[in-house]
């Protein structure tokens, strides 16, 4: 008989004592240095290198330590930012702003200064690559900048296992091995395969184990 | 003491607070030993305007009321900025002394609220503005100014021009209309025509706008109908200093105001100071009155700096950091960052950021590194047919051996290498890469990694090719 399963997700909020730094050292140096009104930051990386996760948890550092933040998705950014005094401002995927945010980011660059604010923001490439309008992206290109650095695969391991240990789950190391040689590396695929092999774990009751997951390949799952 | 003051005071202080809020605002001021004329003085520095300004308002009570109960005396807490960013910060440069004066039973009392302690300030807020209170009205940046402006031939007749309508507002040249491309020094400019306007005359009102703040501002007046007052304010300055006109685009009622502010300030032998991004008469969405009125003055371009003038606005930023940046360093950044000139601070930045945090002094060595990830962005999306060609290239072999059927030694040997890298170097799965070799099964993909693998370790001359590989694809 198939359990049912409730979809709730526990994943904890994005923060950085939740984020495994890697490389990332010189990175969260300079973003606890733009939450206390350091630079605008300006961080890279290819999808799934965490640039949301550190942006969500500068947010949270910031609110937490009694300075007014946001975090705009650029697809929601719209017309007008935020023009709170003193504010922290993350805006998300740049790259995605449409005619009129690009304008309102502009204008939050050039207000910045009298506003008190300071810019979080986030793209997939480098500002030399980013298609924005000029004026734009050389102010972009005008903060400092971070890759966010890829994690080699003993960190992405460790994440799995975090993440599994959260879920309650118990992931044998041939599963880990078999995930980082056989399948996709980048941390959303592998946590969505967790995801995966975390409900058919409930729905058959059957621990997390190799076979378990080549019985779900076999039933269509990517890895 | 100071030292030892600080000590306690930060004790006490991360047991108040909630552990993010000292660590961002306190554990970030640095205590200075000062003693001047004998009297106890305790200088906190902040890293930032910002930190200084947030500690100001809501932690430098506390400091004080601490720092009674630690000295029983009289203490004066001042906070300060680092040289470095005082220079660059006229406006916040004195630091803010504050004077405690104990109360008669104040010893006993620190534990308690703040009431026992009467704070006089030696600089109140109210009463050190005037000057720099009109100073902000003018909304003009103090970092921008003729002295920080590099001079080359791409910008000498702007400059020149800026000069002279900086000594003679509204008689030399008005409008001035200055254009060019984006990030090569327009708005620092007009700045330093505002900032020295204000150093010769303080009196004078001069307010610096961008557009769209212009166009805020038409847009207030509309709902708050104030446009009488509106009026009043445009009209009544000494010097105006519009930004980016060229954002007036179709913004039909903000021309129409900017039109009559315009012909009353002119009129009145104001000056008025422009900058655009393309000459007037190519400005899209502009009525023709406006673009005719903009040729009565003086227009001039300012172009991208060519290297030599590059490499000296890079000496001159780094001067304003305080950091020695040698001419090599700055060349090399100055070599690969061509267009606009705040790419060329952002590299700086970064360069000097990466110092800091290394904790290692700026050379060119360190600089290739702080800036690898910037210099090389194009490279860095690593796709699996850059992958094949880079290989396929190494080994003059076609790309499309990748994907055929073909199983001679020289053209599988490449393919196995090019597999092994996407593997290494890309988050691609097994069968994601076998599906872009030609369709081959993920076992295919996994054999050839392994081979690869295990070859590295007897064959030189293959592992050299793979190392040569990797560094050609990281960049």
């Amino acid at each position: 008989m198939k359990q049912l399963i409730l979809d709730l997700h526990r994943d904890a909020p994005p923060r950085f004592d939740n984020f495994v730094s890697g490389a990332n050292d010189a990175l969260l140096d300079a973003l606890h240095a733009a939450i206390g009104g350091g630079s605008h930051l300006y961080l890279w990386g290819a999808g799934g290198c965490g640039r949301t996760h550190l942006l969500h948890a500068s947010v949270a550092a910031a609110r937490a330590a009694g300075r007014p933040a946001i975090h705009v998705d650029a697809a929601w950014l719209g017309k007008q930012l935020n023009e709170e005094h003193g504010a922290l401002i993350a805006v998300d995927d740049v790259d995605r702003l449409d005619d009129a945010a690009q304008i309102a980011l502009f204008n939050a660059f050039n207000r910045a200064r009298s506003n008190a604010h300071t810019l979080l923001l986030s793209g997939p490439c480098a500002p030399l690559g980013l298609r924005l309008r000029e004026d734009l992206r050389t102010r972009i290109g005008q903060c400092l900048i971070y890759e966010v650095q890829d994690l080699d695969d003993a960190s992405r391991a460790a994440i799995l296992a975090t993440q599994a240990g959260r879920r309650g789950l118990r992931l044998g190391d041939e599963v880990v091995d078999f995930l980082l040689r056989h399948g996709r590396r980048d941390l959303p695929a592998l946590l969505a395969v967790l995801d995966a092999l975390d409900q058919a774990s409930l729905e058959h009751q059957r621990p997390i184990t190799l076979p378990l997951l080549r019985t779900l390949m076999q039933q269509g799952l990517e890895i | 003491m100071n030292q030892d003051f600080w000590s306690f005071c930060l004790s006490r202080l991360e047991n108040e607070l909630p552990p993010q809020q000292f660590n961002t605002w306190i554990k970030t001021l640095s205590a200075r030993t000062e003693d001047e004329q004998g009297e106890a003085r305790l200088q906190l520095v902040a890293p930032n305007r910002f930190v200084l300004q947030w500690v100001r308002e809501r932690y430098l009570r506390r400091i004080e009321e601490l720092a009674e109960a630690f000295f029983h005396a009289p203490v004066a807490v001042e906070l300060s900025l680092p040289p470095a960013a005082a220079a660059r910060a006229p406006a916040a440069q004195k630091p803010v002394a504050v004077a405690v004066h104990a109360s008669t039973e104040a010893g006993a009392a620190h534990a308690g609220g703040p009431a026992d302690i009467s704070v006089a300030e030696v600089e109140p807020e109210a009463a050190i503005p005037s000057a720099d209170l009109a100073y902000e009205k003018t909304r003009l940046n103090p970092d921008f100014t003729f002295d920080t402006l590099v001079t080359g031939r791409a910008n000498d007749l702007a400059r020149a021009a800026a000069m002279q309508v900086a000594q003679n507002p509204g008689t030399s040249y008005n409008p001035l209309f200055v254009y060019g491309g984006v990030g090569l020094g327009k708005t620092h400019l007009i700045h330093a025509i505002g900032n020295a306007v204000y150093k010769h005359n303080p009196r004078a009102v001069i307010r610096y706008v961008h557009v769209e703040d212009y166009y805020a501002d038409v847009v207030r007046a509309y709902q708050q109908k104030s446009f009488d007052a509106f009026k009043r304010y445009y009209r009544s300055l000494d010097l105006l200093l519009i930004d980016d006109i060229q954002f007036f685009n179709n913004k039909n009622r903000t021309q129409e105001e900017f039109f009559h502010a315009f012909n009353a300030l002119t009129e009145a032998r104001k000056q008025i100071v422009i900058t655009c991004d393309t000459y007037p008469k190519d400005i899209q969405g502009l009525e023709d009155r406006l673009i005719s009125r903009f040729d009565w003055g003086l227009t001039v371009q300012i172009e991208p700096p060519e290297l030599e003038m590059r490499v000296a606005i890079l000496k001159k930023k780094a001067e304003a950091l305080r950091v020695a940046v040698d001419d090599d360093v700055a060349f090399l950044i100055a070599k690969n960052l061509r267009s606009n000139v705040r790419e060329l601070e952002g590299a700086l930045n970064k360069v000097v950021a990466y110092a800091r945090f290394h904790n290692r002094g700026i050379s060119l060595e360190l600089a290739k590194e702080a800036l690898k990830d910037l210099l090389n962005a194009h490279n860095r999306q690593l796709t699996i047919e850059h992958i094949q060609k880079t290989v396929a290239d190494y080994y003059k072999i076609k790309v499309a051996d990748m994907h055929s059927k073909k199983r001679t030694r020289v053209v599988a040997r490449p393919r196995q290498v090019a597999m092994w890298l996407a593997k290494d170097l890309t988050p691609m799965s097994l069968p994601a890469i076998g599906e872009a070799f030609g369709g081959r099964d993920h076992t295919t993909v996994l054999h050839a990694c392994r081979t690869i693998a295990d070859l590295r370790q007897g064959d030189p001359q293959l592992n050299h090719d793979v190392h040569v590989l990797t560094q050609v694809l990281r960049g």
